[in-house]
């Protein structure tokens, strides 16, 4: 039994406080919340997990200080004297669910996923979230995207690609793009890689085009569970409609929801199509002989797991076997790594209301990577590209943030 | 949110205070927010906290936080506490007695920035610890230079060492490497007073750190487990030992858990980390054998570890609660057994050596070892231990509901006997909280050997639900009958741990820490103004005042129950 589907009682989306009682009474101030695992220690510097208490060194922004204010919000001990800084302690956390990893691991308890329901208890009392994600809101309601960008230009990556628009034609497989490799032009090389690496492997593919729509996983994240669940409802009526048997997805937030958080909505419809990441699928297309690598690149790389894709979803393996696969690659491990990874610092919605701590989180991250020797940094998340990208300009030693597929595109022969 | 139910108002400090306090530490690092003062108010495993939160008590709730980030900043606030009467409680992770039991605004000390490892001396095997550097940090760095500091806590690698000094921390390799307190080199502190002390080696200015202290009497023993009252330990200074494994732990073969399927038992079953290292297992027939067993290992001079867990790798070696429980009903595990470390020896012929030994004891005590062979199922579920008992990690998993008030006597060997007998009949009376409860009754109590079997912690535990006070008054009961017991039978100076920690100083004279009104006496030296940890080690008369009549009555009822008279 896993832990997902451990209380199948009430869906995640509908849940109070009052479902995690015993839990945030029973927190046993452990500190694993703050800290890695003790087993996988291997340095005093890199030897703390949750970015929030790293930076802010108080308990409020820890995992076990979030289950202390949840106890006492729900007892009535205290109510919002004191909002505006409860919101900024709830809102500096990345979402990267190190704290619940360890504390799942040594208490059987659910600290994320508290935090995440004081969110939606802000936002669903007017206090939250914080004033620099209402445009976020405001932006997913108007255009179903959080960049404020016309739907008109969903598509524009993907000129000339080939790829089939599935509510014109039927395609067996389907690419969810997700909102920042389609709308922010600095992330098209990603979109574009993945969709013709996809291609190359002679995978029948269709994309949404105008009509894909986002996630929900922003919203989600930051706790308007109102705009999520419309969205999810949306997306699982348009994908079930597609006619798709399966599901590519890029972006590990956009993954993270259509696998497990549109599961967690209460009466919603099954998802009837299979959803894969795309490094699970580019994974498979090259152990199944469709993806021939041809050609080599001389590199010492290291991996950065992004949370929802890693710690979350446990996928590690197959983006480390695609590296692996490339011949002249050699790639080197940071010290915190998979369940125990470091978290690029900008998810959960931090980067939008809390930028200069992002990329105090990015540095640090960088800071490991150099340590390692590598030249790159390799991961495959919109928001870890970005946000680490950003930090290792102002770093400027040399340091290369870079997607899985922009090495892989080298060594396929692609036009 | 609920706006009907009974608020938690903090007090205040004096504005003139809080400013001076500000300008110790700067804007960024003093806090007196509602919800920040709140995540510093609540233990956890001691009951009284959890009754006092479910009676919305304000006196759990400090003042005010402060964050200094050198020895000098907490001399200045604790100097700015004295010419207020601000009482102060220094904090790391808060794990125990970390409460404010006092009425007037308190101040928290939280020692979060002081976590750098100032010196790793190789040549001289010792390492130099702000305050806040954990067991796992300090590990890491010196297993990478050939070192290590003999082990860690049960309570996980995550303790703080300074923290550990003030509780005269143990850990599972005691057996070879001494408690904690036995590895002090030297501590720097800020006295209640706000002078600051440098003992052990370093008493002499620039005689440098060994392992020795420095001649005439010296004040490490008085801080020893003084659990802050004496004064705020800012550096510290511990031995390290030769270590022979890898730099780091080696991956575990199953690979790393995501939390989709953080509860696979896989995760969780490391290999051997280090060469020559052996973990072994033994199931004994009966409770006697297993006691001579233990001795004659211990006494025989080899291994590292040497302990008994019964019932509690139910809850170190179970993914889940569900499988504690479930484990615990269907006595997944001996009821009697004992793992011995083999380990850290450099030479091949060493660890052969000790193995013969190991093999002659176990089979004339009628043991016989776990194995792959030998209820393989146990032996599998058993290997969390393999890191655990180098770097203690899943130790803290008896803490899943609510792990409070435990008996934790110490003392000798002989005195398990005692214990568990006692155990049973207290269970029998009050009626257990918990079927994990039963750990101790009809299988072993903890055993830690400690210090080559010359001395030894039992431990037997409470498991009620937080949520509801009743239970919770019910293990506490428990405890404060535990403490009872253990003066009943005159069972030794140590008797429980918890005897040097108020409330159970004042109400067990008998016991607590070398005289409780000798350490009255002391506490009005170095505290004239009793600012420092107020309530923690020994009440003040005013302190002792102030001590909720309910309590008092509580731990009367107790005593009486083992026939020890009132205390008033």
């Amino acid at each position: 039994m896993t832990y997902y589907e451990k209380k199948p009682e009430k869906k995640f989306f509908e849940k109070t406080l009052e479902d995690y009682r015993d839990s945030i009474w029973g927190c046993a101030r452990c500190n694993h919340c703050q800290n890695q695992w003790g087993w996988n220690i291997k340095s005093a510097e890199f030897s703390e997990i949750c970015p929030a208490f790293h930076e802010y060194r108080i308990f409020p922004y820890s995992g076990m200080g979030k289950m202390h204010i949840a106890r006492a919000l729900l007892e009535g001990d205290f109510d919002y004297e004191d909002a505006p800084e409860v919101a900024k302690f709830l809102y500096t956390c990345t979402t990267c669910g190190a704290c619940e990893m360890n504390c799942q691991r040594m208490q059987d308890k659910e600290p994320l996923q508290v935090n995440e329901v004081l969110r939606a208890l802000f936002v669903q009392d007017g206090i939250g979230p914080m004033p620099e994600h209402k445009n976020l809101i405001k932006s997913v309601k108007n255009y179903d995207n959080p960049w404020m960008q016309p739907r008109t230009q969903r598509d524009r990556w993907a000129r000339k690609l080939g790829i089939k628009d599935v509510s014109k034609e039927k395609a067996e497989t389907l690419f969810f793009v997700g909102c920042t490799s389609a709308l922010d032009n600095t992330q098209w090389h990603v979109a574009q890689n993945t969709a013709r690496i996809l291609l190359k492997g002679g995978v029948d593919l269709g994309m949404l085009g105008k009509d894909e729509i986002c996630c929900g996983s922003p919203v989600a994240r930051i706790g308007d569970r109102e705009t999520f669940m419309d969205l999810a409802w949306r997306n699982i009526e348009m994908l079930n409609k597609s006619g798709v048997k399966e599901i590519v997805a890029f972006c590990p937030g956009c993954f993270r929801a259509i696998t497990h958080d549109y599961k967690e909505i209460p009466k919603a419809e099954k998802l009837k199509a299979k959803v894969y990441h795309s490094s699970q699928y580019i994974d498979k297309l090259i152990q199944d002989g469709k993806l021939k690598i041809n050609g080599e690149l001389k590199m010492r790389v290291t991996w950065h797991d992004p949370c929802h894709l890693g710690r979350h979803l446990g996928i590690y393996d197959e983006p480390r076997r695609i590296l692996n696969a490339i011949p002249g690659v050699e790639l080197v491990e940071m010290e915190r790594i998979k369940d125990q990874s470091w978290c690029c610092g900008g998810g959960g919605g931090v980067r939008t209301a809390f930028m200069d701590f992002a990329q105090k989180t990015a540095t640090k991250r960088l800071q490991e990577a150099k340590k390692t020797g590598a030249q790159s940094i390799i991961t495959a998340c919109p928001f870890c590209e970005q946000n680490l990208g950003d930090a290792a300009s102002k770093m400027d030693d040399g340091l290369e943030v870079k997607d899985l597929t922009d090495l892989l595109i080298n060594v396929l022969d692609i036009e | 949110m609920n706006t009907m139910k009974q608020k938690v108002i903090q007090k205040k400090l004096p504005r003139d205070a809080y400013n001076a306090l500000k300008s110790v530490v700067g804007e960024q690092w003093i806090y007196e927010q509602r919800s920040v003062v709140e995540t510093y108010s609540k233990l956890s495993i001691e009951g009284f906290s959890y009754i006092k939160k479910h009676e919305k008590d304000p006196h759990v709730l400090p003042a005010c936080v402060v964050l200094p980030a050198s020895t000098e900043e907490i001399q200045t606030i604790v100097r700015i506490c004295n010419r207020y009467h601000i009482p102060f409680i220094p904090f790391t992770n808060g794990q125990v007695f970390c409460n404010p039991t006092t009425p007037d605004p308190t101040l928290i000390i939280h020692l979060s920035r002081m976590n750098k490892i100032i010196h790793i001396d190789v040549e001289n095997m010792n390492a130099t610890l702000e305050a806040y550097v954990d067991y796992g940090q300090l590990q890491a760095e010196a297993m990478k230079r050939g070192l290590w500091n003999g082990g860690s806590p049960l309570a996980t690698a995550l303790c703080k060492l300074a923290s550990q000094f003030a509780f005269a921390g143990l850990w599972q390799t005691d057996l070879k490497y001494g408690l904690l307190s036995r590895n002090i080199v030297s501590v720097k502190m800020v006295l209640p007073d706000g002078e600051i002390l440098t003992t052990g080696s370093r008493c002499m200015p620039k005689a440098g750190d060994f392992w020795e202290y420095g001649p005439g009497p010296d004040l490490l023993g008085l801080q020893r487990s003084g659990i802050g009252t004496n004064g705020i330990v800012t550096e510290i200074t511990v031995k390290l030992h030769s270590w022979v494994g890898d730099k780091a732990f080696p991956e575990i073969p199953a690979g790393r858990p995501s939390l989709a399927d953080v509860h696979e038992p896989k995760y969780d079953n490391p290999p051997a980390p280090l060469k020559n290292h052996k973990l072994y297992w033994v199931e004994y027939k009966d409770f006697k054998s297993q006691i001579k067993a233990m001795r004659e290992i211990a006494h025989a001079g080899i291994a590292i570890g040497l302990n008994a867990t019964g019932v509690y790798s139910a809850y170190y070696c179970s993914q889940t609660q569900d499988m504690t429980v479930e484990r615990c009903k269907n006595k997944f595990f001996p009821e009697w057994n004992t793992y011995i470390i083999l380990a850290n020896t450099s030479s091949d012929k060493q660890i052969e050596y000790e193995e013969k030994v190991l093999q002659q004891i176990i089979k004339e005590n009628g043991g016989t070892f776990l194995s792959e062979s030998y209820k393989p199922e146990v032996f599998e579920a058993l290997k969390p231990w393999n890191y655990d008992c180098i770097r203690h990690s899943t130790g803290y998993r008896m803490n899943r509901k609510a792990y409070l008030n435990a008996w934790l006597p110490q003392g000798p060997l002989s005195n398990a006997v005692v214990t568990s007998r006692e155990w049973k009949k207290a269970i029998q009376t009050f009626g257990e909280l918990d079927i994990t409860d039963l750990g101790g009754i009809d299988d072993t109590p903890f055993i830690y050997m400690l210090q080559r079997g010359h001395f030894c912690l039992f431990e037997t535990d409470n498991y009620p639900d937080p949520t509801l006070p009743d239970e919770i008054k019910k293990a506490a009961a428990y405890g404060i009958y535990g403490a009872a017991t253990f003066i009943k039978y005159d069972l030794g100076p140590q008797l429980m741990a918890f005897l040097n920690v108020e409330p159970f100083t004042t109400m067990f004279p008998e016991a607590g820490p070398n005289g409780h009104l000798f350490m009255r006496k002391i506490r009005k030296v170095f505290d004239p103004n009793s600012v420092a940890s107020p309530g923690r080690q020994v009440f003040t008369e005013e302190e002792w005042q102030q001590f909720p009549k309910e309590f008092k009555g509580l731990f009367n009822q107790m005593r009486a129950m083992q026939g020890l008279g009132a205390v008033e």
